[in-house]
């Protein structure tokens, strides 16, 4: 080998590297400058969607069991519709939304979602990735009356329709008829208040020699708290979307904050960490450790499937004199403003949403309770076996209001940095509401003024 | 000297007329001067040229994210909208006006100063336990390792079994204790404690990682030469003595080695109390480095996540030069002399 091959090689190589070093690095510089969002929203109309090949990249997260049910739904729509294909963007809860900020800020239109599943939608919809659904609503003539009275302020943004809500969360309290029986206790009825609660749940609560609760009488998780404060006419913020003040502090609202730390600290409730190691309240009441849990409808699935567990449902028991208040707002499917093919992703988000349609099979696998009335009211609903008294979350979901969460931006992290860990300590029987709320609300204040709020 | 190496390795491996010449004889003529000044360029690309790979990987995925994320600490920027600058308002918020930022400084801190001198003083005592000569001691040290090759995730998950208050084999130990004593005893509900969610996860974190430094201590403890013992034994030195005097110096590099990489991994924390408590609960067990998370992926608040990865950054550089500057005091490199 002489000199003159050996600098060749080297130069050559020197220079691959140089430049391999160099390309993927001056992407990511210049994506914060032209982000997805910043790009103008006309689109070229694509006029015949029927004819053309169609490829949709759906998004959405979940247990691989969800999964492949929402591939179910997308193969049911292909029956219809021969000319559409889909790719999926799949991940479990809690990596779903890094990887879609990372889509969405990379701004790759192929690697975006076209169809995605999202939550909280509002909050998305103000930082401009996804599509205004409005114009193709009115267009359409699309019936947005078949929702649930209040479900739509879930997902609206400036007045504007963002996304169309798959489910609602209406609440049942689900109990375990054996340990009803083992403790001879009347099975609940969609009357009961928080004082028959109480009764019952002094009975259904098992305590060993050692001051060990051996049985609970209920289970739920602490991030449900709302719905005791909704009952009790109380509400987290003034305003959901444009929020001046926190109104935990108002009796209505420490009232309800107190009954779940009252069930916790008494024994009755388990604890809201505890079951969550525990594997969640699915699980301690298949096997027995509680004898209620308060939960949406997506537990039905998972429970008929159990031979051995016999149970039903009721309305979430509420205070006298309080109100029927459920909290609304699960998550929609909506359309990124990157999207691809705006027209046929529309196509496949009005089918979705559709009696006869995706809303009709997965409130048929037990999944959801739809977000229409009309499928709630049909047999894909109340055909179900069990549980026998399903009306039960009819009566939740027409009660079902905002509060659960707020619809400005920086909800989330008001919630997870503020509100969700200082509330934490309720549900640890560390501090009581009394205790905890007039800082609680001094923080959330000193948070939203930091945050410009109101604007 | 140099030159000579430099001029018999070029003739080896030019392979032409040169390599026949015997070198010192005579000085180099002007052509051999350039072809010798050609030949070390040429031997310097060949340097750079094994060094690519790895320099472009340093460039690529450590010094261009760091310069990146320097810069991004100075714009709010929510992944979605472009940044904008903001200056070093964001470091201000975080030291003079975010609670929830004190909040998790102090449980880094707390966490730091709880394991690393638990960590260093138990690893040494299991190397000098596992130094000796016992019958099967490749055992013990395979088994004390063992933490370490074990998947965390699945060790958290068996310590929030261990640790549960109502099922938690550790609570069951206690109760059945308390009853064989006839003492009432009501142990806490570990992981549902703001004051015992974060000294069991120090547990979890010395029980995963005592054994690496441990094998650290153990390599250690065989590079001390024997005869100082045996010296020390002639002039009638006990254990302790022999200990103080001889073991305790001559590992004391090691000893700082080992302190100074357990400060920078615990202050990084993160897998530990995210797995097992998910930094609860009321953010008793959020460290610094779940917060840059929770910021940057949770919150869209890239810039204030930066921002605090320089912050911690800045901690772990004072703490590391200190323990370099105040070394001499303590560190004694005779071993390295023998």
């Amino acid at each position: 080998m002489n000199r003159g091959f050996w600098f060749a090689v080297t130069l050559v190589l020197a220079a691959t590297m140089v430049l391999v070093s160099c390309g993927p690095a001056a992407e990511p510089t210049a994506a914060p400058t032209e982000p997805p969002a910043a790009q103008p929203t006309a689109e070229p109309e694509v006029v015949e969607p029927e004819d053309a090949e169609i490829t949709l990249l759906w998004g959405f997260w979940g247990s691989p069991e969800e999964k492949a049910s929402h591939e179910r739904v997308a193969e049911a729509f292909m029956a219809e519709h021969p000319n559409f294909q889909f790719e999926y963007m799949f991940a479990p809860w809690d990596d779903y939304f890094t990887k879609l900020q990372t889509v969405w800020a990379g701004g790759d239109p192929t690697a975006i979602p076209d169809v995605l599943f999202l939550w909280p939608t509002p909050s998305y919809a103000a930082r401009g990735v996804l599509e205004n659904l409005q114009p193709y609503i009115e267009r359409d003539n699309y019936n947005l009356d078949d929702y649930w009275p209040y479900l739509l302020d879930s997902a609206r943004y400036e007045g504007d329709v963002y996304g169309l809500p798959r489910d609602i969360e209406a609440h049942a309290l689900y109990y375990n008829k054996k340990l009803f029986d083992e403790a001879g206790v009347a099975y609940p009825t969609d009357e009961w208040t928080w004082d028959d609660l109480l009764v019952a749940a002094e009975k259904l609560t098992k305590v060993d020699a050692n001051g060990r609760v051996s049985q609970y009488a209920l289970g739920m998780e602490g991030g449900k708290w709302p719905i005791w404060v909704g009952q009790a006419g109380g509400m987290v913020l003034d305003d959901l979307s444009n929020p001046s003040k926190c109104t935990l502090d108002t009796p209505e609202a420490i009232k309800g904050l107190q009954f779940f730390y009252d069930l916790m600290d008494k024994g009755y409730a388990i604890r809201s960490a505890t079951m969550s190691q525990q594997g969640g309240d699915q699980a301690v009441f298949e096997t027995g450790q509680v004898a209620m849990i308060i939960q949406n409808s997506s537990r039905v699935a998972s429970f008929n499937a159990n031979a051995d567990l016999d149970y039903d449902v009721a309305a979430v028991p509420i205070p006298v004199g309080g109100q029927r208040w459920d909290m609304n707002g699960g998550a929609a499917w909506v359309m990124s403003a990157g999207a691809d093919n705006k027209e046929a992703a529309w196509q496949f988000l009005k089918w979705l949403q559709s009696p006869g349609g995706g809303e009709s099979m997965y409130t048929k696998n037990g999944e959801i309770f739809p977000a229409l009335r009309s499928v709630a009211n049909s047999e894909d609903f109340m055909g179900v076996e069990k549980p026998a008294n399903r009306q039960a979350f009819v009566i939740g979901a027409e009660a079902a209001k905002p509060g659960g969460f707020a619809y400005f931006p920086e909800w989330d992290e008001l919630s997870g940095s503020i509100i969700s860990p200082q509330l934490d300590r309720l549900w640890a029987g560390e501090a009581t509401p009394e205790e905890v709320v007039p800082g609680l609300c001094e923080a959330v204040d000193a948070f939203l003024a930091d945050n410009g709020y109101p604007k | 000297m140099n030159d000579e190496w430099h001029h018999s390795s070029f003739a080896l491996f030019s392979g032409d007329s040169m390599s026949t010449r015997s070198l010192s004889e005579h000085p180099l003529s002007q052509a051999e001067q350039r072809r010798l000044r050609w030949y070390r360029m040429q031997r310097a690309y060949e340097g750079y040229f094994f060094l690519a790979p790895n320099i472009s990987g340093f460039l690529l995925f450590t010094a261009f994210p760091v310069i990146a994320s320097f810069a991004l600490s100075f714009f709010r920027w929510d992944l979605l909208t472009p940044p904008v600058y903001a200056g070093t308002a964001q470091f201000k918020e975080l030291l003079f006006n975010d609670p929830q930022f004190r909040r998790v400084a102090l449980n880094t801190f707390y966490f730091t100063f709880g394991t690393v001198p638990a960590r260093v003083a138990l690893s040494l005592l299991l190397a000098m336990a596992l130094n000796q000569a016992l019958r099967g001691i490749t055992i013990y040290r395979v088994v004390y390792f063992m933490p370490v090759v074990t998947s965390l995730v699945a060790a958290a998950l068996v310590f929030q079994w261990i640790f549960n208050g109502n099922f938690g084999i550790l609570n069951s130990f206690l109760w059945g204790v308390g009853s064989l004593l006839h003492i009432p005893i009501h142990p806490p509900d570990w992981l549902n404690s703001t004051k015992w969610a974060m000294p069991a996860v120090m547990v979890l974190n010395l029980w995963k990682n005592v054994g690496f430094t441990m094998t650290i201590y153990l390599a250690g403890l065989q590079a001390i030469p024997q005869e100082l013992y045996e010296a020390a034994e002639v002039d009638g030195a006990g254990g302790w003595a022999k200990f103080r005097h001889i073991t305790l110096p001559m590992i004391s590099p090691t000893t700082f080695f080992v302190i100074i990489m357990s400060l920078i991994w615990a202050f990084q924390v993160f897998e530990e109390p995210y797995i097992m408590t998910k930094g609860g609960p009321a953010f008793a067990t959020t460290t610094l480095v779940h917060y840059i998370y929770l910021n940057a992926f949770r919150w869209s608040r890239m810039g204030k996540a930066a921002a605090i990865a320089w912050l911690l950054f800045a901690i772990i550089f004072v703490f590391t030069w200190l323990q370099v500057r105040y070394q001499r005091r303590w560190v004694h490199y005779e071993a390295d002399q023998e």
